[in-house]
């Protein structure tokens, strides 16, 4: 009987847990195909922007075709044009985001119309971007597929991959927290653009999208570890690739989760309280 | 002449508009300019890299590679500079601005190309065109005749620039729901970036006789270094002329074709 | 000055077939007709008013007159001139004011913008300075002109583009919506500006409006379009002899009528010693003879529907038949 009334209890309770975890996954998929359904009423101009980043990665891989002519190792450049085409396709992982839009959201005052809403705001805008980050990946993987095909590259198979997959969702984090504190900055200007521009050419070289961040010369390199920029996309792609690092740099890339992390929260508190309604 | 004369004045004004306007925003100055600057080190420095695993690219040594790289950032900057207000273009037709555009008594596409004259691109041109001369000089063989073409190309280069930009406007018309139609031109372009014998034969052909994009930004250094037939010379300007006649018709069938501004 | 035949316009209208490559490559047009043959002409010195529900065309004729749109067919004459090819001499001639979209550089003073205009439409000093002063005394405004645009309230920024846009002291003023969005009391200042502006300089006016007060207070001549045709083209007070069938009686009633007289007449509202009839307009007179007869009262006024009224019934009407055609 008492047997019984505790089971009932502990059925009851992993019913609730459940059910949450049901309108979590609900709300994922509900925010998902919001997303899908807003890219695709752009189509032409999504499409087209797939074509722009296309573009962009035919022109790294000719480069370095014509860079690495000479170079007699086979395997340098299997290795070579391996990490380019994971660090680009990964780099859409990481980077897809929606959270640009919150700046101006907040600067016209739209973004009470988000703090309104029963769900976390980290968590909308996390589902947002998990959504953006699917769209943009599966058209980045065609493209990754084409590009096999035209330079007639032979993919190296991606090894460690529970630990590149943690450190991954660590540069996922990591990017995210960054993402909304470039946005937060509209809470005390309206210049938002400037710091996301050079965030962005920042992240386009020191991430590891043009080239293995290795190649720069060695004390540059280690200082560069010290940025948050390697643990994006560079460290997880080179894991993916079998490379080893010492225990200091995976160590470093929770450092940084954590760091962004810790700091996002309080500017979001700052800036809730700064909030003041800019828009007229 | 006078005509000449006023559309020159309103050209003035515009700019020393644009300026204030520009210095009105000051952290907007510094972060522009410091985002040009660090972009187009970055560059340098990947090219630099290049050849750090090479002497030769696909037989560019690397002076010509850097001077391929910064006639590239020359054309780049310029047609920026004068073109800005293409930029601006969209924005004004989805928020019915464009209007009042069409309604001024002045020419409207020379108002939408060169409205908006860009200041800050002329505060990066300097340092950049003394970076092109220091690596001009550093070229063993450079004789007047091969100058004298690559001055010609690169007004040449501008022409093209010029009716890319008169279709981006007319897409801007034509095709409301494309909001970057001037960074696909962007990116078309930054194959000018480094030397085009790194491309397949068949891309270049693409960008050189369908996308004239060859002709802007490999034909200047290539008759520079003495490698670009006179064949290949007169091409270009042709190739210039059509486009820029083509563009015209897109842009007037664009007009006709305007709808609604706004909602 | 402006004469209008048979003005046509079809905007064409994409539509989606859920199909991507259809989308991009084959794209399919669904055609609207905008403009149905407008005919009408205005003259010099005329003040005129558009009125018609969302989507009627107003705008899209304002715009063709003005240039701005290609029109699909029909013959166009403004000031002698074909609007669209855009000749200098013909935009000189014109402005058009736009309620809520900002023509004046928004960083900068509404002065350094009235220079611009200065400047593209060659006007000469001593001009820019007699219209600048008449037109900153009228709004009551000179204080602002110095002031950026970004720092202006919508009613004082609305004085501003109305400047800017009268300046070069155009024969022909188009206005569309121009009080959109503003308070009571910027939306008055507004149309005092216009009557006096109009009558003082004499210029030719286009104004559309979905404030019926506006038109209702400075356009003597009416057009209403409904979906791209004009449904009626007259004066003002001419709409109500024409389509108001109805007047109201209002009575100030001493004493409770009997019951039979409720029977006889439409009441449409009683609450004593209030009342309220609507009587057809060809037997005011009479009915007014027989009430005097049948009850007693303190007072009675006789008032014609009210303008709002009379036009949505135009419009419905023309709606209603429009189906049986």
């Amino acid at each position: 009987m008492n047997i019984g009334k505790n089971n009932q209890k502990m059925i009851n309770k992993l019913e609730k847990r459940c059910k949450k975890n049901l309108t979590i996954i609900r709300t994922l998929c509900i925010l998902v195909l919001v997303t899908i359904k807003e890219y695709f009423a752009y189509r032409l101009n999504f499409l087209l922007w797939r074509l722009r980043t296309f573009l962009n990665l035919l022109i790294i891989l000719f480069l370095w075709e014509a860079g690495l002519k000479s170079s007699p190792s086979l395997l340098e450049k299997q290795a070579f044009f391996s990490y380019l085409i994971y660090a680009v396709t990964i780099s859409y992982l990481v980077l897809g985001t929606r959270t640009t839009d919150i700046a101006g959201e907040i600067n016209s005052g739209a973004i009470v119309n988000t703090l309104l809403k029963p769900i976390s705001f980290f968590r909308f805008y996390f589902y947002k971007d998990l959504a953006d980050k699917m769209i943009n990946l599966s058209f980045a993987l065609f493209e990754a597929f084409l590009a096999l095909k035209i330079f007639q590259i032979k993919l190296l198979l991606p090894q460690q991959i529970v630990l590149g997959v943690i450190l991954l969702a660590n540069g996922i984090m990591i990017s995210f927290f960054i993402n909304l504190l470039l946005s937060f900055i509209g809470f005390w200007s309206r210049e938002v653009w400037g710091p996301r521009f050079i965030f962005f050419i920042l992240v386009s070289f020191l991430s590891g999208a043009y080239f293995p961040l290795n190649l720069l010369p060695k004390i540059i390199y280690l200082i560069l570890l010290l940025t948050p920029f390697p643990y994006l996309y560079y460290l997880p792609t080179k894991i993916f690739l079998g490379e080893r690092f010492p225990l200091f740099v995976i160590f470093l890339s929770f450092f940084w989760f954590f760091l962004t992390y810790l700091i996002t929260k309080k500017i979001w508190r700052l800036g809730n309280k700064n909030f003041s309604f800019w828009g007229r | 002449m006078k005509k000449i004369y006023h559309n020159l004045k309103i050209f003035f004004l515009f700019s020393r508009y644009s300026l204030r306007s520009t210095l009105d925003h000051r952290a907007g100055v510094f972060f522009f300019l410091f985002g040009k600057i660090l972009r187009f080190s970055f560059f340098f420095f990947l090219i630099f890299l290049v050849f750090s695993k090479n002497q030769l690219l696909n037989g560019y040594n690397f002076t010509q590679a850097i001077i391929v790289f910064l006639t590239f950032n020359l054309i780049d900057t310029a047609t920026q500079m004068v073109f800005r207000e293409v930029y601006r273009f969209r924005p004004l037709v989805v928020s019915g601005e464009f209007d009042f555009i069409l309604l001024k008594p002045y020419p409207v596409l020379l108002r939408l190309l060169f409205g908006g004259f860009d200041f800050l691109d002329l505060v990066v041109l300097f340092p950049l065109c003394f970076l092109f001369f220091y690596f001009l000089f550093q070229l063993p063989s450079i004789n007047l005749f091969s100058l004298i073409a690559f001055f010609f190309l690169l007004i040449n280069a501008f022409l093209i620039s010029t009716s890319f930009h008169i279709i981006v406007l007319a897409m801007g018309i034509l095709f409301t729901t494309v909001d970057h139609a001037i960074m696909i031109y962007r990116d078309i372009t930054s194959f000018g970036r480094f030397p085009f014998d790194i491309y397949r034969k068949s891309l270049r052909d693409f960008l050189t006789f369908i996308i004239p994009v060859g002709v802007m930004f490999s034909f200047p250094p290539k008759a520079l270094f003495g490698l670009l037939s006179f064949q290949n010379t007169i091409i270009a300007f042709l190739i210039s002329l059509i486009s820029l006649f083509l563009s015209l018709k897109i842009w007037q069938f664009a007009l006709k074709k305007y709808q609604v501004g706004g909602n | 000055m402006i004469k209008v035949k048979n003005l046509t316009k079809i905007y064409q209208v994409y539509y989606r077939q859920n199909n991507l490559i259809k989308d991009i490559f084959f794209r399919k047009y669904k055609e609207i007709l905008a403009l149905d043959r407008l005919n009408f002409s205005i003259k010099e010195n005329e003040f005129v008013g558009f009125i018609g529900p969302n989507g009627a065309g107003k705008t899209t004729t304002m715009k063709i007159l003005s240039g701005i749109l290609y029109p699909s067919g029909g013959e166009i004459n403004v000031l002698g001139f074909f609007p669209f090819d855009k000749k200098p001499e013909f935009l000189k001639q014109i402005t058009f004011v736009m309620g809520q979209r900002n023509q004046l550089i928004w960083d900068l003073s509404a002065m350094d913008s009235f220079l611009l205009n200065k400047e593209i439409y060659e006007i000469d000093d001593a001009l820019f300075k007699k219209n600048l002063s008449d037109l900153t005394s009228l709004l009551n405004c000179s204080s602002l002109i110095n002031k950026p645009i970004k720092s202006l309230s919508l009613g004082e920024r609305m004085k501003m583009e109305l400047i800017a846009a009268f300046l070069h002291d155009p024969k022909i003023i188009f206005l569309d919506e121009p009080t959109i969005g503003l308070d009571i009391f910027s939306q008055e200042a507004i149309r005092n500006f216009l009557k006096t502006y109009q009558k003082e300089f004499r210029k030719t006016i286009i104004l559309t409006s979905h404030y019926l007060e506006d038109v209702n207070r400075l356009a003597k001549r009416l057009i209403i379009i409904n979906k791209g045709k004009i449904i009626y083209d007259g004066s003002l007070k001419n709409i109500i002899n024409l389509y108001s069938k109805e007047k109201t009686i209002r009575l100030n009633l001493e004493k409770q009528p009997s019951k039979d007289f409720f029977k006889k007449y439409s009441v449409i509202n009683y609450q004593f010693p209030r009342l309220i009839l609507k009587v057809k307009r060809d037997q005011i007179n009479q009915i007014v003879s027989q009430l005097s007869d049948e009850i007693e009262y303190v007072d009675i006024t006789v008032e014609d529907e009210p303008i709002e009224e009379v036009i949505k019934k135009i419009i419905k009407n023309n709606e209603i038949r429009e189906k049986y055609d």
